[in-house]
């Protein structure tokens, strides 16, 4: 186990590092963000002396020796265009998003094991068909559009919700509602299928021959076996997720990461983008490394066939 | 499963049927008929856009902004289904936006796949080393967004078409490198492979003359069932800005260009979605299918 971990921690750095060189080179060769900030009239001495104010007139070896010194030591650099520090537009970025898509995260997972565990269940009812419909339908669907369509009936049309914006629990209801709507199909059909495959196994069938009611064999036997392969949806819904979050963010103006890194890019200011990106890699590396130590943990045979 | 009931059914004459009612019979056969037409509709309206469309996409009139669609009231029915705030023929951007959904997914589809079956075939039967290497390369590409190497690639090359096929192809053959691995390693233990060894033939023969024509099937299938997932990750790109550039109709930046006038026009962001939907949807519904008479074993996917 413990060498399990170390080996999964070790990949998790030097992805962490491909992703750093990636970001900062791509992004460094784009253009130089000095002709953005510099108007028009400015002589060339302006110029070379905004250029060396921002540390653009060193060779790209030394600047990535800076940068990668000041990320050690937390520091972000100052936004290009807003003339403060990045370190401190996150801290006011992130926990807007986290308060979005942590509950949305959460309602997704329970929605999905009710309605997957469900559909399970009663196999080729009318309700197992419905879940199979929503599932065919979320995911043919793009989610932005959806969303706007949302917007459209329920805060153009009816006038019941909010269109943009964080201040009352009713503006969290649209914003959610998208993300659910991104996770929910994938999440619930996975749940359906795994249900069916432990429904099918010896001791299901045990506990049935034993004479325990069916809410006991469903809900307790067979929902805690199918509980395992949902860790590792988790990991495989993360990407999904970070897309789903910069699209609400970008529909409801919520003002958190995603929002930031899509003004930042067409503003091409780097500092931002690339503290964004790092602090995104790192959260999705590491809920990756805890779903694979947890999943490990669980089950043995993982723990074997990966090291 | 849908299909192949019905299909093996034909086969043994009616006996089988028993058991299976009309409705239902018939109901499969609309899940298999309905998409292929959906997606032979798009494929004629891609090719031959420029005969089909009735107006210009790129060029709007002004007098004609905001105009709703030929069916509610105060549309014209020169332009059936409206048009949007710069006076464009909705119709004629949807068909031109047909070229861009359908050449963006197949040529990033065609990238990906051939680069995910080399490194997954070089990856299975050379084992080791080799396949360690490469498997942990997959492993960070499956869990990295892609839409940030996609931002972090509009930012540096610039949006356009070639951006969003790159930004598409970069994370993208991961997926397949993972299944064809899986597929070549379980090959490479088989007889006939082993037998093609003892005759002398060389690793090169080997991969390409007895692995690769058995992988082809699964190929193909996740070929078709990564249809509807490229078509919609080009939509999103599109629709965040950093897709197809203006003004050529792609139709992610359409709902984008309808989100600032969904009071006074729903319908500029209403069809290109919906569009989208019914693509996806059916491109799903052929890749189910196909799956199912090609490789039934992949129905987790």
């Amino acid at each position: 186990m413990a060498r399990f971990i170390v080996i999964r921690l070790l990949q998790c750095v030097v992805a962490f590092f491909g992703i750093l060189l990636i970001t900062f080179f791509l992004l460094r060769a784009s253009g130089d963000p000095s002709t953005l900030l510099a108007s028009p009239n400015f002589s060339l001495e302006q110029v070379q002396a905004l250029k060396a104010e921002l540390g653009l007139d060193k060779s790209w070896g030394e600047q990535l020796g800076i940068y990668l010194n000041s990320i050690v030591h937390g520091d972000f650099g100052e936004s290009l265009l807003k003339k403060k520090a990045v370190g401190i537009m996150i801290g006011d970025a992130l926990p807007n998003t986290l308060k979005l898509m942590v509950p949305s995260f959460v309602l997704a997972m329970i929605l999905s094991f009710i309605l997957g565990v469900l559909a399970a269940t009663y196999r080729d009812s009318w309700w197992d068909n419905l879940v199979k419909f929503i599932a065919v339908l979320g995911q043919a669907l793009p989610g932005f559009w959806v969303a706007i369509m949302a917007v459209l009936i329920f805060s153009v049309k009816l006038e019941w919700l909010p269109v943009a914006g964080m201040d009352t629990p009713a503006h969290y209801i649209l914003p959610m509602g998208t993300l659910v709507f991104f996770t929910l199909p994938g999440m619930m059909r996975l749940v359906r299928s795994t249900m069916l495959d432990v429904l099918d196994s010896e001791y299901i069938k045990m506990a049935r021959i034993k004479g325990l009611p069916e809410r006991t064999v469903i809900w307790k036997h067979a929902l805690r076996n199918a509980l395992i392969s949902p860790l590792t949806i988790i990991g495989m819904l993360l990407p999904g997720t970070v897309l789903g979050a910069v699209i609400t963010e970008q529909i409801f103006n919520w003002p958190g990461m995603g929002r930031l890194l899509v003004e930042a890019t067409f503003a091409r200011d780097f500092p931002v983008v690339q503290a964004v990106t790092i602090i995104t890699a790192i959260l999705v590396l590491g809920i990756n490394l805890l779903v694979d130590i947890s999943y490990a943990w669980v089950d043995p045979q993982i723990r074997y066939q990966r090291t | 499963m849908l299909n192949t009931i019905t299909t093996t059914a034909k086969t043994k004459k009616k006996k089988q049927y028993r058991g299976i009612s009309r409705a239902t019979r018939v109901m499969r056969n609309l899940a298999l008929w309905i998409p292929t037409v959906v997606m032979a509709f798009m494929i004629v309206l891609a090719i031959f856009s420029p005969w089909i469309a009735p107006h210009d996409p790129t060029v709007g009139k002004i007098t004609d902004r905001y105009l709703p669609p030929a069916f509610m009231e105060g549309g014209k029915t020169d332009y059936l289904l409206g048009t949007d705030q710069l006076g464009r023929d909705i119709l004629s951007r949807l068909i031109y936006g047909a070229r861009i959904s359908l050449s963006v997914s197949l040529l990033a589809i065609a990238i990906t796949a051939s680069i995910g079956t080399v490194l997954g075939i070089i990856a299975g039967y050379g084992g080791g080393r080799t396949d360690a290497i490469v498997m942990r390369v997959v492993d960070v590409a499956l869990s990295f967004p892609g839409l940030l190497l996609a931002m972090l690639l509009a930012v540096a090359i610039g949006p356009g078409f070639w951006t969003v096929v790159f930004a598409l192809s970069l994370l993208g053959w991961a997926g397949y490198a993972r299944m064809i691995r899986g597929e070549a390693m379980r090959l490479s233990q088989s007889d006939f492979v082993a037998q093609a060894r003892v005759n002398g033939a060389s690793g090169w023969r080997i991969m390409t003359r007895h692995i690769f024509p058995n992988i082809i099937n699964s190929l193909i299938v996740l070929m078709t069932l990564q249809v509807g997932m490229m078509i919609l990750a080009e939509a999103a790109l599109s629709y965040l800005g950093i897709g197809i550039s203006v003004p050529t109709p792609s139709w992610g930046s359409m709902v984008s260009d309808g989100r600032a006038n969904l009071d006074n026009a729903w319908w500029i962001s209403a069809f290109p979605g919906a569009a989208i939907g019914l693509v996806v949807l059916s491109g799903n519904f052929l890749g189910d299918w196909i799956r199912d008479k090609l490789d039934p074993r992949l129905r987790q996917l």
